[in-house]
């Protein structure tokens, strides 16, 4: 009982990362119909620019922030100047813009980061010696780390739900998400709303690039590809369009995870089933509720686009 | 017949289509000052493409003229600060929202002051939709939607009111009473509207005058009264 | 003569610029076949392979509407079925591709039956998963066996009566024919699949799945068989890379492989029968010029090699020329092409019999007339 607790606190952290990259995903794609294949990769340079920003001095937490504002300039810049010309064309031009994207941010990491091919150090944003952390019952600790990303993920997510149901810039991104004809008749610049959901898709990508960097304490180029094939198979996990959906999702795609690759080396002492095991059965979750329910946990079986 | 009015709405040779496809062929429609007009039309003569071309949903070409002020180079947008607001064909209801930002959603033109009143003003007129004022509006039936459909349009204070075939699907008795709030909405407030229907009969007992529409441009206009005493309009469109 | 000229399909002057056509091309095989050093030759057969991977893509993807990003897996699993079955069971390596087919058409289908319920972007997911569990099976296979486990070399020989020796110079040259004669039939059954009443139909459940329901297309058959279609063509390319690889390891048929079958497909043009082709060759060959020839941009502080600069371009490459030409290369030159001459349908016969089935079927859209 006590593992299975202790299990569920370390999947809940891993898993609050893939929620915020998977928030990033749906707020794009609800609007847009579109999916971003290079949000993990556009997050990757941001959190380079905040390792280059720390290393001039900045403290690492501004140094965040900063390169956050920069992604979310950034990610508005790219929907105002390629994807939205892009999308007049056809409909799969902004796949291979967001494929094209995804190879070019990967490489210019490559090319402005000296280093970055075997890693960076990159520091850590919560206090992570071995002695940190709560002592819980039935022997569970509870680190501190964990703690501090899951609380960051939490806030963000709060703010971003606040943004969505309380304000009126939030009341136009759900009008544009649910029918974007009506929205235009309404008087919403759609095209204005769009550009904002790319931004701020961008700069919630670079926190969470900055947390997985933090935990590895370390940035390389191959940082994000695994987070971003599992925070895009939470958000289909929980519905392309549903923000609820991606935080259940990366939750429990977080959790499987811990569980599937921490209990079979309890019962059976062997390292045969290792991490990427987690990502098979967390397939296999995946391919049982989409079998279920087609467009995810908590998506509107609206008609979808390509 | 009916004082002569100022024009509040004036289209001429309105061309519209999409992409390849021309639709609209030199249009006219003149709406005046406080009158509802109609557009007569059968299946796909161009009606929804004039009143998208109208509120800058698609690209046109000609003059389109509203209260003095040209708008054929205008977006969506400024044409609802304008004061044109449009009740789509189908409705177009934000499924996903409630019924009450259904509301705050047409009056997304709108600053701050006002809104609360109009919104208790519209709850006022359709208490239906205020029973069900915080559920998902998807779940509202076709007339409730229609309801909340031109009250949606409304809480943008529109001067002229465009409607896309509001009957669509809906019961005889449901029609009959929303057309009755259409002309409410005329005669107690002095809205000016601009109705599509297939139902001539029903949309003849409240108009001022009415135009027909056939494959793109106008073919017979005049007042309710001249149209319903043009034959070849009866025979098409009345059925008697 | 008025612009464009109009060219009657199948008439004769159709008949002798398709022949010129083929002619054309079978004389550059010929010409690098007995000019072109062997690494070119493997260049070439590499290249080969990446269309036939692309056709397959395309038959799914471009016709039938159904978007792969799992396609790399496919390939994959037919490169470790030929290796393994060829190094541990000293399997003949013909039978090893027949093997590798039927089991990428049985995966196919199997991934088929779970498309049938998802729409776009989540199939998109889903084949994309697929692409990312793969290396995990192959880590987990090469455990059991030896790496280094593929056709290369003396596995696959010549056969004799090709007259071709068994040297190096001589399996290039052999791998170099292997790979157009595979791609070649590749194309064809695309093409005669496009061409008949089943293509008409892949391309009516793309198009608008409900009437194609209500036109009598079995929806569930035909979306199934075309993935496993697919994936068995993708197995042939699978194959053939494991006759080019040294080795195989895990990342040897990663989701970087599906990206790369995905961008020669748009290159060259989703939808067209060419464009896999052309695009997997532009493809190949633009990646292959930049990775030798990319400037080092030493004025940069990261860089050790070309290769990210490399890179780098062919993801700018591809962002610049979606908008230069959004429907690929064919799409682009056609469209220009259209201007010059076009191929109109042969004139109608008498009034099919009320009982013929084919007689209401639709025309090919006229984009796509060869
Ligand atoms: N989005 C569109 N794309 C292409 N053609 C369209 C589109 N919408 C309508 N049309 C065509 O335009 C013509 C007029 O349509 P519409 O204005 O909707 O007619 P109405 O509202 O009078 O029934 C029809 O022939 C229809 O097929
Ligand atoms: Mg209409």
């Amino acid at each position: 009982m006590g593992h299975l607790l202790q299990y569920i606190l370390n999947g809940l952290a891993r898993g609050s990362i893939y929620s915020l990259i998977a928030l990033g995903l749906v707020v794009i794609y609800r609007g847009t119909g579109h999916l971003n294949f290079a949000q993990g990769e556009m997050a990757l340079f941001a959190t380079f620019g905040a390792w280059w920003i720390n290393d001039h001095g900045f403290p690492l937490w501004i140094s965040i922030l900063l390169a956050a504002l920069g992604a979310f300039v950034g990610g508005g810049l790219i929907e105002y100047s390629l994807i939205r010309p892009a999308a007049k064309k056809s409909p799969f031009a902004v796949v291979v813009i967001t494929i094209g994207l995804f190879q070019a941010f990967n490489s210019l990491s490559g090319l402005l980061f000296k280093g970055a091919a075997t890693g960076l150090p990159f520091g850590t944003l919560f206090p992570d010696a071995p002695s940190d952390f709560f002592r819980l019952p039935g022997g569970v600790i509870w680190r501190y780390e964990n703690i501090g990303v899951l609380v960051t993920v939490v806030i963000i997510t709060v703010l971003l739900f606040v943004l969505f149901q309380k304000t009126k810039i939030g009341l136009a991104m759900r009008m544009v998400a649910n029918n974007a004809d009506s929205a235009k008749l309404a008087g919403v610049p759609t095209n204005k709303v769009l550009m904002l959901s790319w931004a701020l898709s961008a700069a919630i990508g670079t926190i969470g690039g900055c947390l997985v960097a933090g935990i590895n304490a370390n940035v390389s180029l191959g940082t994000m590809f695994g987070v971003f094939l599992l925070a895009s198979a939470a958000a289909t996990l929980g519905g392309l369009d549903s923000p609820i959906g991606a935080v259940v999702g990366g939750l429990s795609l977080g959790v499987v995870e811990s569980l599937v690759t921490n209990y079979p080396n309890d019962w059976w002492g062997s390292t045969y089933i290792g991490a990427d095991t987690a990502i098979a059965v967390a397939f296999v979750i995946i391919l049982v509720v989409l079998l279920v329910k087609p467009s995810g946990l908590f998506g509107s079986t609206r008609v979808e686009r390509v | 017949m009916t004082p002569e009015r100022a024009p509040l709405l004036e289209v001429r040779d309105l061309v519209a289509g999409y992409g390849a496809v021309q639709v609209l062929t030199g249009l006219d429609i003149t709406v005046a000052e406080g009158e509802v007009a109609v557009m007569l039309g059968a299946n796909g003569a161009g009606k929804t493409t004039t009143m998208r071309a109208i509120s800058g949903m698609i690209n046109r070409k000609g003059t389109i003229t509203f209260r003095g002020e040209a708008l054929t180079r205008r977006a969506p947008d400024e044409i609802v600060r304008m004061g044109i607001a449009q009740v789509p064909q189908g409705r177009g209801t934000f499924t996903d929202l409630t019924v009450e930002e259904n509301l705050r959603a047409g009056a997304y033109v709108r600053k701050g002051s006002g809104i609360e009143a109009d919104l208790e003003e519209w709850f006022g007129v359709f208490p239906r939709l205020r029973e069900r004022r915080s559920q998902k509006a998807g779940g509202l039936s076709g007339g409730e939607q229609q309801m909340l459909a031109i009250a949606r349009a409304l809480m943008s204070r529109p001067k002229l009111l465009l409607c896309d075939e509001p009957s669509l699907g809906l019961a005889p008795i449901i029609t009959q009473e929303l057309f009755d709030v259409l002309k409410r909405l005329n005669t107690e407030q002095g809205l000016s509207i601009l109705i599509v229907e297939q139902n001539a009969n029903l949309a003849l007992r409240i108009a001022h005058s009415v135009f027909v529409l056939e494959t793109g441009s106008i073919v017979a206009s005049g007042t309710a009264q001249e149209i319903s005493n043009n034959d070849a309009v009866r025979t098409a469109y009345l059925g008697y | 003569m008025t612009m464009p000229i109009k060219i009657r399909e199948s008439s004769p002057l159709h008949w002798a610029l398709r022949v010129v056509g083929v002619s054309a091309l079978a004389a550059i095989a010929v010409y690098f076949a007995s000019n072109a050093a062997p690494s070119t030759l493997g260049k070439i057969t590499e290249a080969c392979t990446l269309a036939i991977a692309a056709v397959s893509l395309n038959l799914l993807l471009g016709f039938n509407g159904q978007i792969s990003l799992g396609h790399s897996t496919f390939a994959g699993l037919a490169a470790f079925t030929a290796g393994y079955s060829v190094n541990a069971w000293h399997w003949n390596p013909w039978v090893s591709l027949g093997v590798a087919c039927v089991l990428c058409f049985a995966l196919g289908l199997l991934l088929g039956l779970p498309a049938l319920r998802l729409k776009g972007p989540y199939l998109a997911l889903v084949t994309l998963a697929v692409a990312f569990v793969w290396p995990t099976v192959a880590r987990k296979f090469l455990q059991q066996t030896v790496k280094a486990s593929t056709l290369k070399g003396m596995r696959l020989r010549p056969p004799t009566w090709t007259g071709l020796a068994n040297n190096r110079v001589d399996r290039a040259l052999f791998l170099f024919w292997l790979s157009l004669v595979l791609l070649v039939i590749t194309y064809a059954i695309v093409r005669n699949l496009r061409k008949s009443r089943i293509g008409r139909s892949l391309v009516a459940v793309r198009d608008n799945e409900t009437a194609a329901a209500v036109m009598g297309v079995n929806l569930p058959f035909t979306k199934t068989v075309t993935f496993g279609i697919s994936a068995a063509l993708a197995g042939v390319a699978g194959w053939l890379a494991a006759a080019q690889l040294a080795t195989l390891d895990e990342n040897s048929f990663s989701i970087l492989t599906s990206i790369k079958y995905l961008l020669a497909l748009f290159l060259g043009g989703a939808a067209t029968l060419a464009g896999p082709v052309v695009g997997a060759f532009t493809y190949f060959f633009a990646d292959d010029l930049l990775k030798t020839n990319a400037p080092k941009w030493d004025f940069l502080p990261g860089p050790l090699s070309k290769g990210p600069v490399a890179s780098f371009l062919l993801g700018v490459l591809v962002i610049v020329f979606v908008f230069i030409a959004p429907l690929g290369l064919v799409g682009f030159v056609k469209a220009q092409g259209r201007k010059l001459a076009v191929v109109v349908p042969p004139p109608l016969r008498p009034a099919p019999k009320a009982s013929d089935p084919t007689a209401h079927a639709s025309p090919a859209p006229a984009g796509e007339v060869e």
